[in-house]
């Protein structure tokens, strides 16, 4: 069943008063509900894509034990705000060799296809946009408008340095989306649906249950999920496509003030989707530990702010990996990703079918205990 | 009402976007009306209520072939063909010219004119069926037919997807002269 | 209500474009353009009828490998093209005259 937040709302008595007050028109009521979530989610998202900069420098300073920024607002907290102002009052830069309409189409692309993922990510049970059927199939699916995007933004620059980053990073993330989906697939495969509601439906209750532990094999498909994950997103050490040492600083090179802004932001928010999908596939998601009969609004809260905290332990994870690692080399990216990446996922793919097969779908908690639920 | 706005949004991109990969002169900027093209047609699936086949349409085109095109594109030259307009052995422009254009604009407007014809002779009787304005999913079905009623397809589609891969890595393969 | 008759008017004329395509434009890739225009309509088709005439979803499954045979024509096609850029340094479908080098 395709469930939204109207859906889930409709429950409720209010919902008759308000569509009272609309005066019965169902369709407006709809609208305004959905607009309402639109603009509260992609804000809240735009907000942690900026403080995700602020988030990024801070902990990096304090790996490298340095102070970072300090000066705008308390703690430097600020920061994104000053940066946001300084990227809007810069001046737009075009190359005066560069191809115009391709130039503007890119960074455009790239916040196209990351702020429509967001449109099914769960952040709880009742607060999910659209909790469509094919939900994590649209999420992968619509988030390779990004790669198009890093490629026609090295293209369009018209400069060496953006050419090459432009072409490792539309490369680089169709070679990794397809462990990425692999291991994603073995995950639909324990809980028989491609909806994140039927995914986080399956692993209600204690972390026993999550995918995570679910069977040996899931457990290694969270970690070919994750690697991958990270170089999808160009994240460190898979950032080669933006290397500043090599290329500058790869297909935004040429890009300055608020179209270099889009990128970076795009960049920011795909981390903490890619983030919030595995904390949503693999972490249980935002199910409460304990199993209540009943569910009020403030509840839903709740589970908004589990889900949060998990997938912003990912982010911390993937910062605390940016600082950490040396970059990889063109080669070594490329031999991870088909040597070692694709063999482990599809070995998990067949691991899972076969394990759904020999126990009846139980997970190695409910063997343990015996019989299970 | 909503179904309605997505169709003639849908509609829109896709002619729009066809008609500007059909008169633009840059092949790069082809590739990409082709993309708006696709996510179109999504689109229309969608107003059809063929979720899977949408998303399944995005998936494979936007991810995998616009990519593949745009690679190719640039491997082969890309907008060094807009300017070498005309070839050294007297062949016509890579992008086309008038003569290829009106020849081509006389072959689809004698084709839509005979299809039209046609159509309105159909369209009148053809078979209709109770149409519900519900969409219900259509994953676990489609699943269904694809391994009890397809499942020979679906095996030999499999079978010709690993002959393109390895066939694509032969051909591709630098060879020494 | 959407009727079928408008599908099948926009899957013509995504044909015809493709038509168009195919044989104004001398460049390979724009030709491989053009086929994928044509696929596309022919894949809207069956499952235009798969909603308005049958009752089943076995037009949605035809246009699944529709999509499927794309692919595999696009890889192909396009590993073609580059082993002809490789050698005649042009994409121009004109210079594909010979069958050996």
């Amino acid at each position: 069943m395709n469930q939204t937040v109207v859906s889930y709302l409709a429950q409720y008595e209010f919902f008759d008063s308000l569509l009272a007050l609309f005066g019965g028109n169902q369709g407006l009521l709809t609208f305004v509900i959905f607009m309402i979530f639109c603009l509260a989610i992609v804000g809240m998202c735009a907000t942690i894509g900026g403080l995700g900069t602020y988030a990024e420098r801070k902990i990096s300073a304090d790996i490298q034990a340095r102070i970072g920024p300090n000066r705008v607002g308390p703690y430097g907290i600020l920061q994104f705000l000053a940066d946001g102002v300084k990227m809007m009052t810069k001046e737009d830069v075009m190359p005066f060799s560069a191809d115009k309409f391709l130039f503007y189409l890119a960074p455009m692309l790239a916040l196209v296809g990351v702020f429509a993922t967001l449109a099914v990510l769960p952040f709880s049970t009742g607060f999910t946009l659209s909790d469509m059927n094919v939900g994590i199939f649209y999420l992968i699916a619509i988030s390779s408008l990004v790669g198009v995007s890093v490629f026609l933004g090295g293209y369009a620059s018209n400069s060496k340095w953006s050419m090459l980053g432009g072409m490792r990073g539309a490369s680089q993330i169709i070679s990794y989306e397809i462990p990425v989906t692999i291991s994603i697939l073995a995950i639909t495969l324990l809980a028989g649906g491609m909806g994140f509601g039927t995914i986080s439906a399956h692993q209600r209750g204690l972390p026993t249950n999550w995918f995570i532990f679910h069977n040996p094999f899931s457990f290694i498909a969270f970690f070919v999920y994750f690697v991958g994950a990270l170089a999808e997103t160009n994240r460190a050490p898979f950032d080669l496509p933006e290397a500043e040492s090599e290329l500058v600083s790869g297909y935004h090179t040429e890009y300055t003030g608020m179209r270099f802004g889009f990128f970076a932001l795009a960049e920011y928010i795909e981390v903490f989707v890619v983030c919030g999908v595995g904390a949503a596939l693999f972490l249980g998601g935002s199910n409460l530990p304990v199993d209540l009969s009943f569910d009020i609004i403030p509840l839903q809260l709740v589970e908004v702010v589990i889900f949060m905290t998990k997938a912003l332990l990912l982010y911390y994870v993937v910062i605390w990996i940016r600082w950490t690692f040396p970059r990889l080399r063109v080669d070594q990216l490329m031999s991870i990703c088909w040597k070692y990446l694709t063999p482990i996922a599809i070995f998990n793919l067949v691991g899972c079918a076969i394990w759904v097969v020999l126990f009846n779908g139980k997970s190695v908690a409910q063997l343990l205990m015996g019989g299970g639920h | 009402m909503f179904l309605q706005v997505l169709f003639l949004l849908s509609a829109t991109l896709t002619i729009g976007c066809g008609i500007a990969v059909a008169v633009t002169r840059n092949l790069m900027h082809s590739c990409v009306f082709l993309l708006g093209t696709l996510i179109g047609i999504a689109g229309l699936y969608a107003t059809l209520g063929a979720d899977f086949v949408a998303v399944t349409q995005i998936m494979v085109y936007v991810g995998g072939i616009v990519i593949l095109m745009l690679f190719a594109v640039m491997l082969t030259g890309g907008k060094d063909f807009v300017s070498r307009a005309q070839n050294l052995l007297g062949l016509a422009p890579s992008m086309g010219n008038k003569w290829t254009f009106a020849l081509s604009g006389l072959v689809g407007v004698v084709f839509i004119l005979t299809n039209v014809k046609l159509l309105m002779s159909v369209a009148s009787s053809l078979p209709t069926k109770e149409i519900n304005n519900e969409l219900p999913s259509t994953v676990n079905e489609i699943g269904h037919l694809l391994v009890k009623d397809h499942v020979l397809a679906f095996e030999l589609s499999s079978v010709l997807l690993l002959g393109a891969l390895v066939g694509a890595a032969i051909i591709a393969r630098p060879r020494k002269q | 209500m959407i009727s079928l008759t408008s599908y099948l008017l926009i899957s013509l004329f995504l044909f015809v474009l493709g038509l168009v395509v195919m044989i104004a434009r001398k460049n390979i890739v724009a030709i491989l353009l053009g086929i994928e225009l044509i696929l596309n309509a022919a894949a809207l088709n069956f499952v235009a009828y798969s909603r308005y005439v049958t009752n089943n979803l076995d037009g949605h499954v035809f246009s699944l490998f529709i999509i499927v045979v794309a692919a595999a024509e696009a890889a192909v096609g396009l590993a073609i093209v580059i082993r002809f850029f490789q050698i005649k340094e042009s994409t121009h479908i004109d210079e594909a005259t010979q069958l050996r080098n």
